[in-house]
């Protein structure tokens, strides 16, 4: 845990890290900033409809259908992104770190019975698993975040369960069972420490995916009708994409920039974790 | 950009033609060629349908393909007024129980049997009566049809059924052949999706999910119809995919809003392109905002007027319809002439103060965060009118103190939640409002049409014995004037019990045509007929 400080050191140093962190910054900044900047909400229909941008100064990137101010709906928009993609990751997180850690340390049956239930999983198309979901216990916050991350944790597990078959046969391990120690405390608190590296990159593509999911659900008209979300912005503009595309370009750019931003960092932290690449950060 | 790339096309045919690779006359010059008829029309479609047949599905593909093939008792002219179709004649006894419809002779089938009385006793006693999801209701009252000769049918009525009188069309109700289907499977029989009708055209070749491809019935009783050489019905599944092959020439014509309005109303600024709205009278359709009645704030009537001030229907109407219609101004739909009126019918014009002293007046106060009470909002998802709706109507009811959750749920869960288990307070849907009122707006005032369980029944739980009096009354009344006078009373007291709120009287899908396209909307009809004068400039 000593070397947390160094490594977020090593990833402001890392060109590419340092641009993803920035613009993560910046779109965290807008989603907390949201409700001072527009105290009225971003559902006001506060001008006249299907205004382009760059039109009047009022509304820099327009407005769309309802007559309601872009900008102000990609600021609040953040918040919804950032929330689905955070929410879902962390449900994604703890299921898949569980099945994973169970399956690999007990191995046999354990494992089987798991790694069939994931396979089961990944079997099944995973957007059209969230559309079901979705579309029969309907589209609210929760359900979304819930739909995506039923979908996401058959990769941690996976990715939790290798490492742990690995470091299970070291020696440190075996010393930990010879002086007595539980098998809980072995797992959580000796293998998994030793695991995190992947699965903390694994994560950043965990966010990215997820944003783009509830996006792609709220586009296709299965967002959270009373949530404004950069996919709700998406789903009004595709009805008019041949006259006022614009609607869709401007949350399009972010979804592209905040998708960017993680994989950058991810990438980062991909060098920055890597023992072996120590010397070249 | 298409008149350009037009010239190209022909510049670059015009020098072919000079350098001898093309006949010179494939190169047309100057206007259209002296033509009024023949001709390929193509047009995309979507969703396919099950059967070719709308005897036994009232589904929109079934009732856009079926006409083509089959005729019914009746035409109707712009103004729903009866025309001779297969009955030349038709006779209504003065207590309006019977009524007696002269056939057409010399009318064969497209397997060449002939055409008789037989066919329409079958049709109506053993299908529409049964099978056809209106039929059921509009020829409640039909105890059976007398054939005392091969061209004269006699329906007996055990009550009077004006409606019926408007439900004769080929689409509604056509007129199927006994010889193939008597005895059968009606919902099975191979003749559904293979029809042989008396129709103008007949099918050639049906691909399912594909393309239906239609040419003329040789010895159909019209002569010298239909104009079309051949008509080809292909089945497309994006909307946008449908309007790049009508702006691209890869298709002829739109009907029934195949593609959204906003692209419609785009395409028909176009060069080479016609759009009408007439030819839909047939299938007026409403978008409304009805109220549970056993939520205890929406059964106060000042709470119901309040919401109705709060809206502004003409905003709904010009940006989600993009003014494709009327604002809604009474229950019945303002294509139901002669029944449709507006006076003395409560209005509710725009007027948020309005709404704001009417919710202080009825009892609620604003609270907690400015809010008065909270309210659930299901639109439907049937299209995307309901749902573009629903977001602005949320937010004009905040502005009252409303605060509305909306609850967007698949189409199925959207019945169920409002018409069966009755969770929801406010629904905003759109629906058909009938050829007659009897047929489509009846259901939803009625007090015995309150049936949990059954979609778009009386959803409020409305209970009026006067209204019900009125209605129950206009059903049976065979004299129009007396049942114009019914349908008004009815309007005035429904508007001011506002038990449902008409947002937009929704305006006959436009027709968009390539101007080779000649008399697509022919009659009330349109695109729901038979389109056997339709031709086009090859």
């Amino acid at each position: 845990m000593t070397g947390t400080f160094a490594h977020i050191r090593r990833l402001a140093r890392h060109p590419s890290g340092l641009f993803g962190l920035l613009l993560l910054a910046a779109i965290i900044l807008m989603s907390v900033s949201a409700g001072w900047i527009f105290p009225e909400g971003p559902w006001a229909m506060v001008g006249p409809t299907r205004l382009h941008p760059g039109v009047d100064p009022r509304f820099p990137l327009g407005t769309d259908t309802y007559g309601r101010d872009i900008v102000s709906a990609i600021f609040y928009g953040a918040r919804v992104s950032l929330f689905v993609g955070i929410a879902s990751a962390a449900i994604a997180l703890i299921v898949g770190i569980v099945v994973g850690a169970i399956a690999g340390y007990f191995g046999g049956k354990v494992d089987d019975a798991l790694m069939r239930l994931t396979d089961a999983f990944q079997t099944i198309p995973n957007f059209l698993l969230s559309i079901a979901i979705v579309g029969i216990i309907g589209a609210s916050l929760p359900t979304i975040t819930f739909a995506i991350s039923i979908v996401a944790w058959p990769i941690i597990a996976r990715l939790v369960r290798a490492d742990v078959l690995r470091l299970r046969t070291y020696d440190f391990v075996q010393s930990c069972k010879i002086i007595g120690m539980s098998d809980m405390r072995i797992v959580f608190q000796q293998i998994l420490p030793n695991c995190m590296a992947p699965i903390i990159v694994t994560t950043s593509v965990l966010v990215a995916n997820a944003i783009i999911v509830e996006a792609s659900l709220a586009f296709l008209g299965l967002g959270d009708p009373n949530v404004m979300s950069w996919g709700t912005l998406l789903n009004v503009g595709r009805q008019q994409l041949r006259t006022e595309a614009y609607i869709t370009i401007v949350p399009a750019v972010a979804l592209v920039l905040t998708v960017l931003a993680l994989n950058l960092i991810g990438d980062a932290l991909n060098d920055v974790l890597n023992p072996r690449l120590k010397e070249r950060t | 950009m298409s008149k350009s790339f037009e010239m190209n096309r022909r510049g670059f045919l015009g020098s072919l033609a000079a350098a001898g690779l093309v006949p010179a006359g494939m190169v047309a010059s100057g206007p259209a060629l002296a033509q009024d008829a023949g001709g390929i029309l193509r047009t995309p479609f979507w969703p396919a349908p099950t059967y070719l047949n709308s005897a036994i599905s009232t589904s929109g593909p079934e009732s856009f393909l079926s006409p083509k093939f089959y005729d019914g008792l009746l035409g109707y002219e712009s103004g729903m007024v009866p025309k001779p179709s297969l009955a030349t004649a038709w006779e209504i006894s003065e207590d309006g129980l019977t009524v007696t419809f002269t056939l057409r002779e010399g009318v064969t089938w497209h397997d060449g049997e002939p055409f008789t009385s037989h066919d329409v006793a079958f049709t109506f006693m053993e299908v529409l009566k049964v099978h056809h999801g209106r039929g059921v209701n509009t020829f409640a009252n039909l105890t059976s049809v007398d054939t005392p000769d091969d061209y004269t049918a006699v329906f007996n009525l055990s009550k009077p059924s004006p409606a019926m009188m408007r439900a004769l069309d080929s689409r509604e109700c056509p007129i199927l052949p006994a010889h193939l289907y008597e005895g059968t499977d009606i919902m099975e029989n191979p003749v559904n999706t293979a029809p042989v009708g008396t129709g103008p055209f007949k099918l050639e070749s049906y691909e399912i999910g594909s393309a239906v491809v239609m040419v003329p019935y040789e010895d159909y009783w019209d002569e010298g119809y239909p104009l079309l050489d051949r008509f080809i019905v292909q089945f497309v599944p994006d909307p946008a995919t449908r309007a790049a092959m009508l702006e691209s020439g890869q298709t002829d014509a739109i009907f029934l809003g195949m593609i959204p309005t906003q692209e419609i109303l785009r395409i028909a600024e176009m060069d080479g392109f016609e759009m009408t709205t007439t030819g839909f009278e047939a299938m007026p359709s409403g978008l409304q905002l009805e109220f549970n009645l056993e939520n205890e704030i929406l059964a106060n009537k000042l709470v119901r007027q309040a919401i109705a001030h709060a809206i502004d229907t003409n905003w709904i109407l010009e940006n989600v319809f993009y003014g494709m219609g009327q604002t809604g101004a009474s229950p019945l739909h303002y294509d139901q002439r002669p029944f449709y009126t507006t006076e003395g019918v409560p209005s509710y014009p725009f007027d948020l103060a309005k709404a704001n002293e009417l919710l202080d007046e009825a009892g609620y106060p604003r609270g907690e965060g400015d809010m008065r009470f909270k309210l659930m909002l299901d639109p439907s998802p049937w299209g995307t009118e309901s749902i573009n709706s629903s977001a602005y109507i949320r937010e004009v009811l905040r502005q009252v103190g409303i605060d509305v959750e909306v609850r967007q749920q698949d189409f199925a869960v959207f019945v169920t939640t409002v018409w069966t288990e009755r969770k929801h307070d406010l629904v905003l849907y759109t629906a058909t409002m009938g050829v007659d009122p009897t047929i489509g707006v009846h259901r939803f005032y009625l007090s015995s049409n309150f049936q949990p369980g059954t979609g778009f029944s009386n959803g409020a739980h409305y209970d009026n014995p006067e209204v019900d009096e009125l209605l129950n009354a206009a059903s049976i009344e065979m004299d129009e004037e007396a049942r114009i006078a019914q349908y008004a009373e009815f309007q005035q007291i429904a508007y001011e019990d506002l038990p449902i709120v008409k947002m937009v009287d929704i305006a006959a899908a436009p027709t968009l045509a390539s101007t080779r396209v000649h008399d697509f909307a022919p009659d009330a009809l349109g695109a729901l007929g038979s389109l056997k004068q339709t031709w086009v400039e090859q």
